[in-house]
């Protein structure tokens, strides 16, 4: 059963008002709370750690999986193992996400590893929302980790956000990719007060014609302090990009590092990073049609992680 | 309806001592409600200092600004535009994120969207085609600044301010974007400022304003002002420059 909790929670990193339909496994607290397959799509506990193994048959299309994590145990600190085996020629949306709720004094958190084996020709889009509400003082951790194998000629788009309430952060996203294959990956983080938010990225571009965009934005509030490092190594004739953007509201500390790697004489690699805050001529243009320079800020950074 | 009295600007200048410069330099005038202005000199004037100075945008120096009665100089820009004054920017801002359809709810305060799709069909810009498109880096000069000026129509203001609306437009739209003007200063009595060095809405407006230096140095209608018109055209550096035979310009 879902209380009124669990169903905020849901909410938030799934937009989901209720049990969903289709394929999912919800985990609340460190133990599953429900789960459902479809004729496609199946979903067993993995049996050597803890965690779950989703396996998408080939040539399944349109369906949808749902595996949101929710916390609202005071001291707990989950970790789980997922696996997600998409078998070619399948095109499926997999909604992730970690939603902590804290009510006291004792720190709470969770550490999601996926890991990804998307089969030839498959497409999978991947949403995958952090966020932390309740008002109590304890410390809210995530950690995710993101490992992508793309088989020859799959094609990935992956969203990640972390939009409030985390403490700490440390995200870790790998991939590899094979020939004709494309990853297109969009992170976005907001931290305010004085959180700390990492992430790492390292895409390995291994087959020739292979793709990967990264792309990041970042809102650094408060006394925040963000750090993202972006490499992309090219072994082989293929394209990459890395586009790193930040705004700074007060004293927040953003250090953005794209590194890239071009281990091929074909390899065609660009990045571009910009760091500052929202320009004059955006907060002027909202202002001057009658809205106050709060209201413009929050126009110009909800459009900006948007 | 909106007065300037005895309006100054200046700007400390880094390269003699941080000695204040004026760019503004004591202007006086008095704009009628639901009338059309044309302002209008050299690069440099001062042209978009003004404008910027009566939308708040920079704080005058000196003088008083009045609208409809209440001075207006030491308000916000939020508060100027709440007042009814509205502002076409020479270059628009580009957001990333915000669509059109964004702007133009915040222009027109959440108005019905059919109410919206006249305001920008009426700018010459395809509303199925770009409301939900991102005002970004993506559009053309031409496509940000119809998408501009259906912003500050969308307001329904008392005072609109155009800072060159042609920049970027083609040439067979800026004859319907005067005819479009006019309508609006008709229907809902906007009184119309436009910053343009282009005939057609210099022809168009009831007062010409033109400033040099600072300084209004001509009101009246466009035939008057033909000769003084002809004069800046030439040069800004006329009495300084030695003349032809010493010009590295391209006149």
């Amino acid at each position: 059963m879902l209380n009124a909790i669990d169903k905020k929670l849901l909410k938030a990193v799934a937009d989901l008002e209720d049990i969903p339909k289709g394929a999912f496994n919800i985990r609340k607290n460190g133990k599953l709370l429900s789960r459902k397959v479809s004729a496609n799509i199946e979903i067993e506990s993995d049996k050597d750690r803890d965690g779950i193994i989703v396996r998408v048959a080939p040539g399944t299309v349109n369906e949808s999986v749902h595996i949101p994590v929710i916390l609202s145990q005071a001291g707990l600190h989950d970790m789980v193992y997922n696996t997600f085996i998409i078998g070619e020629n399948a095109d499926v949306t997999i909604i992730a996400g970690c939603g902590i709720h804290c009510g006291g004094k004792e720190s709470e958190g969770h550490s999601g590893i996926h890991e990804f084996q998307i089969g030839f020709k498959a497409s999978v889009r991947y949403v995958e929302k952090h966020v932390s509400m309740g008002s109590g003082k304890g410390e809210r951790t995530l950690n995710p980790t993101t490992k992508v194998f793309m088989a020859a000629e799959s094609h990935a788009e992956m969203e990640l956000t972390q939009l409030g309430g985390v403490d700490h952060a440390k995200r870790v996203n790998e991939a590899h990719l094979e020939a004709g294959s494309s990853l297109l990956m969009t992170e976005r983080v907001m931290t305010d007060g004085v959180q700390l938010a990492t992430s790492n990225n390292k895409f390995v571009l291994a087959g020739p014609g292979s793709k990967a965009n990264m792309i990041s934005r970042s809102v650094v509030k408060g006394n925040s302090r963000q750090e993202l490092y972006m490499e992309l190594e090219a072994r082989a004739k293929s394209f990459g990009h890395i586009e790193c953007e930040a705004i700074i509201m007060d004293n927040g500390v953003n250090i953005t590092t794209p590194v890239l790697k071009a281990l091929h004489p074909d390899a065609e690699m660009t990045h571009e990073a910009s760091i500052g805050k929202i320009a004059d001529d955006q907060l002027i243009k909202l202002m001057s049609l009658g809205i106050t320079y709060d209201e413009a800020v929050n126009i110009i950074i909800q459009g900006f992680l948007s | 309806m909106l007065e300037l009295n005895d309006i100054r600007y200046e700007v400390s200048d880094p390269e003699n001592n941080n000695d204040l410069y004026p760019i503004i330099k004591g202007i006086n005038f008095r704009f009628d409600t639901g009338k059309f202005y044309a302002i209008t000199g050299p690069n440099g004037s001062g042209k978009t200092t003004l404008a910027k100075l009566i939308m708040g945008i920079i704080p005058v120096s000196g003088g008083n600004i009045i609208l409809d009665g209440v001075s207006i100089e030491g308000m916000s820009v939020t508060e100027r535009a709440q007042a009814g004054i509205a502002y076409a920017f020479q270059h628009p801002a580009r957001f990333k994120g915000v669509t059109f359809r964004d702007i133009m709810k915040i222009a027109s305060g959440n108005k019905d969207e059919s109410e919206l799709v006249k305001t920008i069909s009426s700018c010459g810009i395809c509303s199925c085609d770009f409301l939900d498109k991102p005002v970004d880096s993506k559009l053309s000069g031409g496509e940000i600044k119809k998408i501009e000026l259906a912003s500050v129509m969308a307001r329904i203001p008392k005072l609109a301010i155009y800072d060159e609306p042609d920049t970027g437009i083609d040439l067979w739209t800026i004859a319907p974007m005067v005819v479009r003007l006019k309508r609006e200063q008709e229907q809902h009595g906007t009184t119309t400022l436009v910053i343009s060095h282009n005939k057609a809405f210099l022809e168009a407006a009831d007062v010409l304003l033109l400033i040099r230096d600072g300084k209004i140095v001509y009101s009246g209608d466009f035939d008057g002002a033909r000769l003084l018109l002809e004069d800046l055209s030439a040069c800004n550096y006329k009495n300084e420059c030695e003349g032809e035979n010493d010009a590295e310009c391209y006149r």
